[in-house]
C-alpha cells in the first residue's frame, strides 16, 4: 500500500466518521436537531398472512415488505417515483418493451449484489402455480407477456416475458401497451427476493435467520400475532442517508386499547377509533391526522335476473341514489375528514379530474323532490311503499351509515328498509352470489389510476358483484386502458353510473391516525399512503 | 385403578375422532372459504391454491388424508391464512404463552380462592366472612372484558408502572396484568365453592366429634375438613385449569400476547381450516386429559372413592 492510498483511506474513514457523527445530531437535509431515540413503534390490527413479497396480500404486509425488500422504483412523499433498485428505464415505440438500467450498488444483506437476475427469478416465481400466490393475478393485471397462461399451468414460468440482459439490465415484454406500467412497480409482488435462500430454506426463508434481503431494514425479530421488529440494513445503498434505527409493528387487535398504549407512550403510530376523530382533533390537535384514503364506500344493488323486480327499474334506483344525504353522513355520522361522493373513483386519485355530476351540485330539497318524482313516475307512493333488505357485514360503522341511509329513505321515500349484517365470511358469500337487494361495498385503490376503481363496472370484471351490464361502459372502459389520455372516457363512465345508478357512492373514505408530536417524514400527501421508513425521523423535542 | 386409566384412555380415542369429523364437517358447513375475499381470485389462481392445500380433493379423502397425517406424523398442515406457517408453528409459538399466563393465572386464583373460601366459612357471619363474599362477588360481577380495560387505565395509563401489552418473551411486567385479569373471575368461583362446601363439611358429624374429643381448630380444619371439602373444588378445577391454559381471547386481544386464544377466533373468522382443526384438537385432548387427572385425584382423595 502506497502512502498515497494509505492517506486517501485515512482521510476517507476520518470523513465518514464525522460525517456520520454530524448526521446523527441534525437532519442532514433540513438541519432539524434529531432526537436521540430513532425507533418508530406502531399498530396494526392483525398479523398479516405473509411478509414474503411474492406472497404478500394485505396493505400491513405490504409496508413491512417495502422496508424490508426494494423493487425497481420506491415513491416519494407525494407518491411520485424514485428510483429505487433501477436508476431509469426506456420504452419501445409501440409502448411494449421496457428496459431498466438498474444501480451497480445495490446489495443484498448477505453482501451479494442485487441482479436483474434476481427480479426475473421472483417475478417468475410470483406467477408460478408452485407458489401459488393469492396475488399471482397482479403480474397479470401487469400485462406481461405470458402471465395468464403461465399461472394456468399452460406454460413453464420461464416463458414469463421478463429477461435478465445482463446483470443491470432488465427487459420486460408487455402484451398490450400499459401507460401506467412503471406505476405498478412499487407493489410488493414485483420486489426481488434471494433465489439462493428462498430454495435452501423452502417456506422458512422468511424466518429472521433465514431472511436475505435488499431494502434499507433487515428483519430481526418475528412473533406472529404479537411483534415483527426490524433493523437498519448497514448494507443498504442509501444507508447514510437513513436515520430510523429500529422499526416495531405490534398487532393490538383493539383500537381503544391500542390509542391508550399511544397516550401511555409507547406508540408512535395508531389509528383513530371509530367516531372519536372530533374529541382527538380537539384535544391533540398536533397529533390526529386525517388524509385521503384511496378507497370508495357505496351500496350496490343486485342487477341479477331473478333479483327483486323494483330493483330493476333505474328510475328507482336514482331515486335511492338521490335521497341518500351524503353531506349528514360525512360531517354528522362519520365526521373524520371523509368526503361526499357522487362519483365512484375516489376524488383524489392521480390524473382524475372529477366530472361534472349534475346530481352533485343540486341541493339536498332539490335531489329530494326529484327523488320523490321519480319513484312516484315509477308507481311507488304511500299507497303502494317500496320495501328493500339491506345487507352490510357487522361493523359499528357499517351500521350506523345504514340506519342513516334507512332513516333518510323512510323519510323522503316512505321506503321501508330491513337491515341486516352478517360475519365477513357470509357476507361475501351472499355478496357473491347474488343473495341481496342492496348490499354494502367498500373498494380500495390497486394503484393510483381511475381504473382501478370504474374496472369493476366492466360487465366481465370478477369484482363487480352488482352484475352491471352496460356494452357502453364495456367499450369505453377496453378504450381507455390502452389510451394515452383517458380522462374522457372515465367521464363517460362516471355519468353512466349516475344515471343507471348500478351502486351509490356515498363518501371517499379518510384515513385518521395519531403520529407523535415528534414523528416527522411522514408522507401525509402519498395518496396510496406508501410509507418507507427510511424517510422517517423523530426530532429532539 | 390401572384398568379404569387404560379404559379412559381407550374411550379417548372414539371421543377424539368424533370432534374431529363434527370440526371438520361444521367448518365446511360455514359459507365462505380460507380464500374468499372481497377479490375473488381469478379461477385458474384459485385452482392452484386449492390443489396446493389439497381442497380439490373431496371431502372423505380430506378427513382421511388429515386424520392420518395427525396420527402418523404429528403434522397439523400448513396454515391457510398465515402462507409462511404451518399449524404446528403457530401452537408452537402461541401455546407456551397461554400455558404460562394460564398456569400462573391458576394458581393464583386456587391459593387466594380456596384461602379465601375457608377463612370466609370458618368465620362464618364475621367481618372476614362478608369481606371475602364482597370480594368474590366484585370479582364474579367484573368479568375479564371490563378488569382488562380498567387495569390497562390504571397500571398503564395513569401510573406508567406496566407495559400496556405485549409478550417479549414472557417477561415478568408483561405477565402482571393477563394474570389478574384472567384469575379474577376463576378466584370468585373457587372461593364461593369452597366456602360452601366447608360450611356443610363443618357441620358433619364426624367434624363435631373431632372437635368435641379436644382436637385444636387447625388440626380439625387441615387434617379432617380440607379433604372433603376439596372435592367439589377438584371437579371444578378441572375443566377450569383447560380454560386457563388454552388462552381466553379477551386476555390476547386487550394485552396483545400472541396467544393462541386470538389464534383460534381469527382462524374461525378467517376460515383457516387447518388452525381450526389443530386448536380444537389441542383443546379436546387436554379436556379429556385433565378431567381424567381429576377423576385420579378424586380417588386419591377420598378412599370412598373406587374404580
Amino acid at each position: 500500500m502506497t502512502f498515497r492510498s494509505r492517506l486517501l483511506i485515512t482521510t476517507s474513514v476520518v470523513l465518514i466518521a464525522t460525517s456520520g457523527m454530524l448526521s446523527a445530531n441534525t437532519h442532514p437535509v433540513t438541519g432539524e436537531t434529531l432526537a436521540a431515540d430513532q425507533s418508530f413503534t406502531y399498530r396494526v390490527g392483525d398479523e398479516s398472512p405473509s411478509i414474503d413479497p411474492g406472497l404478500v396480500e394485505d396493505t400491513d404486509g405490504a409496508d413491512v415488505v417495502r422496508d424490508l425488500f426494494e423493487g425497481l422504483y420506491n415513491q416519494d412523499a407525494t407518491g411520485n417515483l424514485v428510483p429505487g433498485v433501477a436508476l431509469s428505464h426506456d420504452v419501445s415505440d409501440d409502448g411494449l418493451i421496457y428496459t431498466f438500467n438498474l444501480r451497480e450498488n445495490a446489495k443484498w444483506s448477505n453482501g451479494d449484489p442485487v441482479t436483474a437476475g434476481d427480479f426475473v427469478y421472483a417475478w417468475q416465481r410470483a406467477a408460478s402455480p408452485e407458489l401459488a400466490s393469492p396475488y399471482s393475478w397482479y403480474i397479470d393485471l401487469m400485462s406481461i407477456e405470458n402471465s395468464g397462461a403461465v399461472i394456468a399451468g399452460d406454460m413453464e414460468p420461464s416463458e414469463l416475458g421478463v429477461t435478465a440482459i445482463d446483470d443491470l439490465t432488465l427487459e420486460v415484454r408487455l402484451s398490450q401497451p400499459l401507460p401506467y406500467f412503471p406505476q405498478m412497480l412499487t407493489h410488493g409482488t414485483t420486489f426481488p427476493v434471494h433465489q439462493a435462500t428462498v430454495e435452501e430454506h423452502g417456506s422458512n426463508w422468511v424466518l429472521p435467520a433465514n431472511m436475505v434481503s435488499n431494502g434499507a431494514y433487515v428483519l430481526t425479530e418475528f412473533v406472529p400475532q404479537e411483534r415483527l421488529v426490524r433493523t437498519r440494513n448497514p448494507l443498504y445503498w442509501d444507508n447514510e442517508n437513513t436515520i430510523i434505527e429500529t422499526v416495531t409493528k405490534l398487532v393490538i387487535t383493539d383500537e381503544n386499547v391500542a390509542l391508550t398504549r399511544y397516550l401511555a407512550g409507547e406508540l408512535d403510530r395508531t389509528d383513530v377509533p371509530a367516531g372519536q376523530f372530533p374529541r382527538l382533533s380537539a384535544e391533540f390537535p398536533d397529533q390526529a391526522v386525517s388524509v385521503p384514503e384511496a378507497c370508495s364506500y357505496y351500496y350496490m344493488f343486485n342487477l341479477r335476473d331473478g333479483a327483486p323486480e323494483e330493483l330493476q327499474n333505474p328510475d328507482v334506483r336514482k331515486a335511492l341514489s338521490l335521497a341518500v344525504d351524503r353531506d349528514i353522513i360525512v360531517e354528522n355520522v362519520l365526521a373524520a375528514g371523509q368526503k361526499a361522493a357522487y362519483t365512484f373513483t375516489h376524488w383524489a386519485v392521480a390524473g382524475f379530474e372529477t366530472p361534472d355530476i349534475p346530481m352533485a351540485s343540486m341541493t339536498q330539497e332539490e335531489r329530494n323532490a326529484m327523488a320523490q318524482e321519480l319513484l312516484a313516475g315509477a308507481g311507488y307512493g304511500p299507497d303502494n311503499p317500496l320495501s328493500i333488505d339491506l345487507v352490510y357485514n357487522t361493523d359499528d360503522g357499517h351500521r350506523a351509515v345504514a340506519i342513516a341511509i334507512s332513516q333518510m329513505w323512510k323519510q323522503t321515500l316512505g321506503v321501508d328498509t330491513l337491515l341486516s349484517n352478517q360475519e365477513w365470511q357470509t357476507f361475501l358469500d351472499a355478496r357473491q352470489n347474488g343473495d341481496f337487494d342492496v348490499a354494502r361495498g367498500g373498494w380500495c385503490a390497486d394503484y393510483n389510476e381511475a381504473s382501478t376503481f370504474l374496472d369493476l363496472m366492466q360487465s366481465q370484471s370478477g369484482y363487480n358483484d352488482s352484475k352491471y351490464n352496460n356494452p357502453e361502459v364495456d367499450a369505453l372502459l377496453a378504450e381507455a386502458r390502452t389510451s394515452d389520455n383517458p380522462q374522457a372516457n372515465y367521464d363517460r363512465v362516471e355519468e353512466f353510473i349516475a344515471q343507471d345508478t348500478p351502486i351509490i357512492p356515498i363518501y371517499h373514505y379518510a384515513a385518521d391516525d395519531m403520529f407523535a408530536e415528534n414523528l416527522e417524514g411522514w408522507p401525509y400527501e402519498n395518496f396510496e399512503q406508501q410509507w418507507y421508513s427510511k424517510d422517517l425521523y423523530k426530532v429532539a423535542e | 385403578m390401572l384398568s379404569f386409566v387404560i379404559r379412559r384412555l381407550a374411550v379417548a380415542i372414539p371421543t377424539l375422532l368424533i370432534l374431529v369429523v363434527l370440526s371438520f364437517i361444521l367448518m365446511y358447513a360455514a359459507p365462505g372459504g380460507p380464500f374468499n375475499s372481497e377479490r375473488p381470485l381469478p379461477p385458474e389462481v384459485l385452482a392452484n391454491i386449492e390443489a396446493k392445500y389439497g381442497l380439490d380433493q373431496p371431502f372423505w379423502r380430506q378427513i382421511v388424508n388429515y386424520v392420518v397425517s395427525v396420527v402418523t406424523q404429528f403434522d397439523f398442515g400448513p396454515s391457510f391464512q398465515y402462507k409462511d406457517r404451518s399449524v404446528n408453528d403457530v401452537i408452537a409459538q402461541g401455546f407456551p404463552v397461554t400455558l404460562t399466563y394460564g398456569f400462573w393465572s391458576f394458581v393464583v386464583a386456587v391459593t387466594v380462592g380456596v384461602s379465601l373460601g375457608v377463612a370466609a366459612a370458618i368465620k362464618q357471619n364475621s367481618w372476614i366472612d362478608y369481606f371475602a363474599v364482597g370480594v368474590s362477588i366484585g370479582a364474579q360481577v367484573l368479568p375479564n372484558f371490563v378488569m382488562a380495560p380498567i387495569l390497562l387505565l390504571i397500571f398503564t395509563l395513569w401510573l406508567g408502572w406496566l407495559p400496556g401489552g405485549g409478550w417479549n418473551g414472557g417477561q415478568w411486567q408483561f405477565l402482571i396484568m393477563p394474570v389478574i385479569a384472567l384469575s379474577t373471575s376463576y378466584m370468585a368461583s373457587i372461593a364461593r365453592i369452597t366456602r360452601s362446601s366447608m360450611l356443610e363439611v363443618l357441620n358433619t358429624n364426624f367434624i363435631r366429634t373431632a372437635i368435641a374429643k379436644g382436637l385444636p381448630m387447625r388440626r380439625v380444619i387441615w387434617r379432617h375438613a380440607m379433604k372433603p371439602t376439596i372435592l367439589p373444588v377438584l371437579s371444578y378445577l378441572g375443566p377450569a385449569f383447560v380454560g386457563m391454559i388454552t388462552g381466553s381471547v379477551i386476555i390476547d386481544v386487550f394485552f396483545s400476547t400472541g396467544g393462541i386464544g386470538q389464534f383460534f377466533v381469527n382462524s374461525a373468522f378467517n376460515r383457516d381450516y387447518s388452525v381450526i382443526m389443530g386448536i380444537t384438537i389441542l383443546v379436546g385432548t387436554l379436556t379429556i386429559l385433565f378431567n381424567l387427572v381429576v377423576d385420579i385425584l378424586y380417588a386419591w382423595i377420598d378412599p370412598k372413592i373406587r374404580y
